[in-house]
């Protein structure tokens, strides 16, 4: 653009905001196939990127990512005759799907394990209050709503047609007041993403890796204007991919992006660790946001308080912090003295560690074989952790306090007085609500697992309603553009709940694939 | 057969070594072609007399141009993977680092329609000029890079015997059963790399599932150990990285 086009554009008075609001003034350069870009924002630039002349590909519904939400649209999508085409930026599919703990947050499933185990009660109701306690109320209930309806049909959906594989046990997990958080055979996402991929590929979806997301082509912001493609760089090579009925966002979150998550929430410095893939940064949201689409709570970002302290991956030792407290498991300082009620949030647990202090680091978790099983642990993931060095075995507790390092008295003290209060039933320490399937640690082997805080899951992101429609800043939806899974936000408040993310992200992106067929051609 | 292929070796050993001693006709055929008339330089500009550059006991080689070597040689239309195949030996021995010459002094290409060889028939795909100028940076990297393309060209491996007959594309890829053709069995690759402590940290049998081959290793550019990006402690190496 010259000068004196820029010049010109000023001259009408052009501003984002009536670009935004479809270009009023701006409908002549609209007409000759300009597309609004807001790349970057107060530059005349932005103005100008033009709308593709030709597609190089054509698909019903284009899916950007890979995993739980993505392969759940797509199966969804597909599954109702479309075509469909999922791109993954990375090498390899499945993002921090085919990586998390494999927990999944249901009150019932196919085999009504809670029921028939004696595990109490549970229903949909329950577990919307708690996921909008554990989020404060921030959460938008209408998609709470959506999700905790959803979630069994959807664990059931992947069981039955995915041939996925659950153990047979349920647990309670931190901030949930039920034993729903089921654990798959797989012990991490995997077995999931597997059966989603399987499901999506049957159905006739492609999955092509390496297709990074690099625009979102719209040719404005009126509210009748829909999405029509993206633009994609594979390779060496960009090509531009024409939507047919609906492009559906499952891109994952930011917590990678260490620009993006600090300009949000600041505390979370670069010197965090993160348990997420280093895919997971915010492009596809900004994108998003530059044809008019709203966010919500991007400052909302979790920390999984049992990661792996060295490197801050969630490996599979890292899941049995968050499995354990329902039977028992407790949590203690180098000291050897807890610091929290094992059953809270995780926000709760994370904070209480980082406030300990940074020469605090790491935290342990204390267990025993009784428990393994039931908190839906193996006992082969048991005696390869202690192989590697991440699980500490030991025949008594004061073994256990030597090896490592912690004062024996110390750590024999807070455990017996803990046996007590399951015993009574009450916790005057930390007020935990004692179960009575809650374990104390007096018969062996007993086990320990080092913990710290790492930057996990995005609660923030993209608006959508319950249909997984995304919704622009004057809130309308945007025809043809969905979201499901963590690029959206709103489900969770401002701390989601362990073990919800997962049907957040299948439910939602079964919505979205489901909604994103039926969509005119 | 094979004794001819020996001969064949030791024809262009000898023939890239005279071309390197003679720097100057080198590149004068590539100024020829710098200044768009490489299609008017021939095999004689540097070889004036092929019995001078061809093995002893080689049946004498008659004719100024290409056609001389590829009435015996034919190029491989295949695409198979192959060894040593002659195509290979040839780009060795004329692109960069040994050689210096421009494509079109062997080749004949018409933006967007054809590219070929001269005086033979057929054409290897449409390459516009983009596709020309990126398979000239690939040639200079599997020429003389650090990179795993370098190391294939070593064994005298060349795009053929990853990318197939088709000329590759701008978003080409290879698929796994590519590489196993050299490199497999997939059982017997898993094996190899199978460590001696934790059999579950083993680069060839991930738990992502049947990654591709290329996740980790790039033919041109540098190679990387995928699982280093969250598993920072383990102790993997791979060749092909970028030389420190």
């Amino acid at each position: 653009m010259t000068t004196e086009e820029k010049d010109i554009l000023a001259a009408k008075g052009l501003s984002r905001r009536s670009i935004l609001k479809g270009a009023v003034a701006f409908g002549a350069v609209t007409a000759s196939g300009f597309a609004l870009n807001m790349a970057m924002p107060g530059a005349a630039e932005a103005m100008i990127k033009k709308l593709p002349k030709k597609w190089d590909e054509t698909w019903d519904v284009v899916v950007v990512g890979s995993g739980f939400a993505g392969l759940a649209a797509a199966s969804a999508a597909a599954g109702a005759g479309s075509t469909v085409i999922v791109l993954e930026k990375m090498p390899t599919y499945g993002g921090n799907s085919i990586i998390n703990g494999g927990v999944y947050a249901s009150w019932d499933d196919k085999y009504h394990y809670r029921n028939n185990l004696g595990l109490g009660v549970d229903s949909p109701k329950q577990h919307s209050d708690d996921t909008l306690k554990g989020g404060d109320y921030y959460n938008i209930p209408e998609l709470v709503d959506v999700m905790v309806n959803g979630a069994t049909g959807a664990l059931n959906w992947m069981i039955d047609e995915g041939d996925a594989k659950i153990r047979p046990t349920v647990t309670r997990a931190g901030g949930h007041t039920a034993y729903r958080t089921h654990s798959a055979v797989a012990g991490v996402g995997r077995e999931y993403t597997e059966a989603l991929r399987k499901m999506a590929e049957k159905r006739g979806a492609k999955i092509i890796l390496n297709s990074e997301v690099t625009w979102i082509w719209r040719q404005d912001a009126d509210p009748k204007s829909p999405v029509l493609g993206l633009e994609v760089k594979r390779g060496r090579r960009v090509l531009n991919i024409k939507a047919k009925k609906a492009v559906v966002l499952a891109s994952g979150g930011f917590s990678q992006d260490i620009k993006m998550r600090m300009a949000h929430n600041p505390r979370l410095v670069p010197e965090f660790n993160c348990t997420n893939q280093k895919g997971a940064t915010g492009e596809t949201i900004r994108f998003a946001q530059a044809v008019g689409a709203d966010t919500l709570q991007l400052n909302f970002i979790q920390l999984y308080p049992f990661a792996e302290p060295e490197t801050g991956i969630l490996d599979t030792p890292a899941v049995y912090p968050f499995n354990g407290p329902g039977y028992g498991i407790v949590y203690v300082s180098k000291l050897g003295k807890r610091f929290v009620n094992e059953l809270e949030r995780r926000d709760v647990c994370a904070f209480a560690q980082i406030n300990l202090g940074a020469n605090m680091k790491p935290t342990w978790s204390i267990f025993s074989r009784p428990m393994v099983l039931k908190m839906g642990g193996s006992y082969e993931e048991i005696d390869a952790g202690v192989a590697k060095g991440r699980f500490v075995k030991a025949d008594s507790i004061n073994e256990l306090a030597g090896k490592i390092g912690l004062p024996a008295a110390a750590l024999a003290d807070t455990i017996n007085k803990h046996n007590k209060y399951l015993e009574e039933g009450k916790d005057p320490d930390f007020n935990k609500p004692i179960t009575k399937v809650m374990i104390p640690l007096i018969e062996g082997p007993f086990y320990a697992v080092s913990q710290w805080p790492a930057v996990h899951h995005c609660m923030g992101g993209l608006r959508i309603n319950r249909d997984s429609q995304v919704i622009d800043v004057f809130g309308s939806v945007i025809p043809k553009l969905y979201a499901a899974g963590e690029v959206a936000g709103g489900v969770h408040g401002s701390n989601r709940l362990g073990s919800n993310a997962m049907p957040d992200c299948v439910v939602f992106g079964r919505v979205a694939g489901t909604n994103a067929a039926k969509e005119k051609v | 057969m094979k004794k001819i292929w020996l001969l064949l070796m030791v024809f262009l050993v000898t023939f890239s070594v005279l071309c390197l001693g003679i720097d100057n006709r080198g590149a004068e055929a590539a100024k020829a072609a710098d200044s768009g008339k490489g299609a008017k330089a021939t095999c004689q500009t540097c070889h004036a007399d092929f019995a001078a550059v061809i093995p002893k006991g080689h049946p004498a080689v008659k004719g100024s141009d290409l056609t001389a070597c590829t009435s015996c040689h034919a190029p491989d239309q295949t695409g198979k993977a192959a060894k040593n195949a002659f195509s290979s030996r040839m780009h060795l021995a004329h692109v960069a680092p040994k050689g210096n010459q421009d494509c079109l002094v062997c080749h004949t290409w018409t933006s967007g329609k054809s590219f070929g060889l001269k005086g033979v028939k057929g054409s290897f795909g449409a390459p516009n000029k983009e596709d020309v100028a990126m398979m000239k940076e690939i040639f200079a990297s599997w020429g003389g890079s650090k990179f795993m393309d370098n190391l294939h060209a070593k064994g005298n491996i060349g795009c053929a015997g990853c990318h197939g007959k088709d000329l590759p594309k701008a978003d080409d890829t290879v698929e796994n059963n590519r590489c196993l053709t050299c490199h497999g069995p997939m059982d017997k690759l898993v094996k190899k790399t199978e460590p001696k402590d934790f059999k579950d940290r083993n680069p060839h049998k991930s738990h992502l599932g049947d990654i591709a081959c290329t996740v980790c290793h790039k033919a041109h550019g540098a190679s990387k150990v995928y699982c280093l990006d969250c598993h920072k402690k383990f102790d993997m190496k791979i060749q092909g990285e970028k030389a420190p």
